[in-house]
């Protein structure tokens, strides 16, 4: 009974990491840019979502469309303001440049926000499900069931569609790709533009379960969400995903007990170490 | 050419000397941006305000007093670095800390060093005041708070089994080792120790574990917003037991965030917002008008600190040795916001200890403790 109660936490935190590292992974998987800046592109679509909600309608739905549509498109903001000029020089330049952006958008929220946490006071109609087993809050439920619905549609865009396709070769050989005929810079637009967009999701999501936004949300997302790609096996999608959900569990798990002293955020990095020891390339890692 | 610069410096080097005569220079640091933003700032308008009232009034012997701040990010380094630069660059007379335990240590060591002293506002671990002679505190100390709070989780609210959530870092650690320690002595028993690290969000599963533990009480350390993820969690798995926090807590953010899972949480502070006396109410309203919200411990406590630093100079002038003399010997000071302060005992404020309980979305007057074994830290 406690063992289930736990699982669902476990599952709503797991879906937080699995949504944040796909966009991550997208972007390495094609650009092999180590993307630091999508934690604040996290951090964005919760505030998009916070003034929505603040000003417009309490409607949790328009407050993650919104947020969404902002979250993706700063994203291709990102690739063909920075990214697209960079992409030739060694990869320890985007990755500096990367850095810089994420720094300076937490800067950008706390001037234009203000520093301090703010509460998101959406209004959602969800069903809550008591069992005697265990019980799933409203938000809980909308965070497992919202994160399926994404992971489907990412499922069928990736398998099923010719921006998929593209997206595939161009992760094997970019150059390559664009000498066939893929249109590399629309593919790699439309990369960013989901997988930030997915990002925003997560931000708004978590912004809304813990009820509160504030500039540095993304900080601790930011590493973890690099712990959750490495893990899962660089570029792999399936890997992203199947290591978000471990490690939430593990963390869940380890954090309840009361004799584990080890802060619950450094479990991540225990976790990789053990992982990558017996698995360099991560659980699902082609390279 | 060489006679117009030597010129030009010694010209700026007697505009300098004349403009450092016309004011008093009190140096003030907290963290402007960063994770702890939001209390740097609140902070820094609490200091703000001090100074106003007292230039309003006619500055230190017709002086008026100038705030002289820098942003430490909350990082001790940063605040290293500040330190030296109020001492060596803007030569201030005494120094304010508007920041956590952490960076507040780490300057101390510096302005002790140097023969500058130093008044930490709400950074409350043992070791700051431990420094050395130079350095003071006006916020309460954690021996006094975790004290204070386990005679009022045992003797007060009748709590028998406790459960401590620990913040791992100076704040939370120093807090929860003297109430683990008084609380055991007045006969409650802990069922449930478990620390967390700053900035934690997620506590099901650890509370989970609390509610299996069926205790009367919790104990948790954090600021407000640990402080409003534990409340709203512990309520959300239906833990009824009553949550006991401190002056991390204190803000008007943590209503805010907790919500109605807030009412009836209790904490220790050291600001009484319904306090009858002028120079509260007049600060509360100050604040107010300033920030455009409510203000909170870490404001009152800076205001404070500005307040102890100017009634030194005032009364001993600039010799720092004169100015720790004048602080230790303050007796029954009025015109401060989280007092009055009885007296300076071990270079810390000794004032009576404030219990707050959220009441229809506010904090209300809950208990004061006057006790001396209480209200005095153990060590002295």
């Amino acid at each position: 009974m406690e063992f289930l109660q736990q699982l669902v936490f476990a599952l709503v935190l797991g879906s937080s990491y699995a949504l944040i590292a796909i966009g991550l992974t997208m972007v390495y998987g094609i650009l092999k840019i180590l993307h630091v800046a999508h934690a604040g592109i996290y951090t964005l679509g919760a505030y998009v979502g916070l003034l929505v909600v603040t000003h417009l309608t309490h409607n949790f739905w328009v407050a993650l469309i919104a947020g969404m549509v902002a979250s993706g498109l700063a994203g291709v903001l990102i690739y063909r303001g920075v990214y697209y000029y960079i992409l030739r020089r060694s990869r320890i330049v985007p990755l500096i440049v990367s850095i810089g952006i994420f720094a300076a958008m937490n800067e950008f929220y706390r001037l234009v926000f203000g520093p301090y946490q703010h509460a998101f006071p959406a209004k959602l109609a969800f069903p809550m499900v008591i069992t005697p087993y265990f019980v799933i809050t409203p938000k809980q439920l909308l965070i497992i069931a919202l994160t399926a619905v994404f992971l489907l549609v990412l499922y069928f865009v990736f398998n099923r569609t010719k921006v998929g396709l593209a997206w595939q070769a161009c992760s094997q050989d970019l150059a390559m790709a664009g000498a066939v005929g893929v249109p590399v810079d629309r593919a790699v637009a439309l990369n960013f533009l989901l997988g930030s967009a997915l990002a925003g999701a997560a931000g708004i999501l978590m912004a809304f379960y813990r009820n509160e936004v504030y500039p540095t949300m993304g900080n601790v997302v930011a590493y973890k969400a690099f712990v959750v790609v490495v893990l899962g096996g660089f570029g792999s999608i399936r890997g992203s995903v199947i290591a978000g959900l471990l490690l939430a569990l593990v963390e869940t798990f380890l954090g309840s007990l009361e004799w584990f002293e080890f802060p619950r955020d450094a479990i991540a990095f225990l976790l990789l170490i053990f992982v990558l020891m017996f698995r360099p390339k991560g659980l699902f890692g082609r390279l | 050419m060489r006679r117009l610069m030597i010129g030009l410096l010694l010209f700026a080097f007697i505009g300098g000397l004349a403009l450092a005569g016309e004011t008093v220079k009190i140096g003030f640091f907290s963290p402007l941006t960063g994770f702890a933003a939001a209390d740097g700032h609140a902070a820094l308008i609490g200091a703000q305000i001090a100074v106003d009232f007292i230039n309003a009034a006619g500055g230190i012997g017709g002086k008026p007093v100038e705030l002289v701040y820098y942003d430490d990010a909350c990082r001790a380094d940063q605040a290293s670095a500040i330190a030296r630069k109020l001492i060596e660059q803007d030569q201030v007379v005494i120094a304010v800390s508007g920041s956590y335990s952490t960076p507040t240590r780490a300057a101390a060591k510096i302005f002790q060093e140097a023969g500058v002293p130093m008044i930490s506002a709400y950074a409350i671990h043992p070791s700051i005041i431990e420094t050395g002679h130079l350095i003071f505190r006006v916020g309460m100390g954690a021996p006094v708070e975790g004290v204070a709070g386990a005679h009022l989780a045992v003797e007060i609210l009748g709590a028998k089994r406790i459960a401590v959530l620990t913040m791992d870092n100076d704040f939370g650690v120093s807090l929860s080792e003297y109430f683990v320690k008084t609380a055991k002595e007045l006969g409650a028993e802990i069922v449930f120790e478990k620390k967390f690290p700053l900035g934690e969000r997620e506590f099901r599963a650890m509370l989970a574990q609390v509610k299996l533990k069926n205790p009367d009480l919790i104990w948790a350390t954090g600021y407000y917003g640990e402080a409003a993820s534990i409340v709203s969690q512990a309520r959300e798995l239906g833990i009824e037991a009553t949550i006991l926090g401190q002056e991390g807590y204190d803000s008007p953010k943590f209503i805010e965030l907790a919500g109605e899972a807030a009412e009836g949480v209790i904490i220790v502070t050291d600001l009484n917002r319904d306090s009858d006396r002028e120079i509260v109410q007049k600060f509360l309203a100050e604040y107010e008008k300033r920030a455009g919200h409510p203000a909170d411990m870490v404001a009152a406590s800076a205001f404070d600190a500005v307040k102890v630093a100017a009634y030194a100079i005032a009364v001993a002038g600039t010799d720092a040795e004169a100015i720790a003399k004048a602080i230790n010997d303050i007796r029954h000071m009025y015109d401060v916001v989280t007092g009055p302060f009885y007296a300076f005992l071990g270079r810390e404020a000794i004032r009576p200890v404030e219990v707050q309980i959220v009441r229809e979305g506010a904090f209300r007057s809950f208990h004061t403790f006057t006790e001396p074994e209480i209200i005095i830290p153990p060590e002295l």
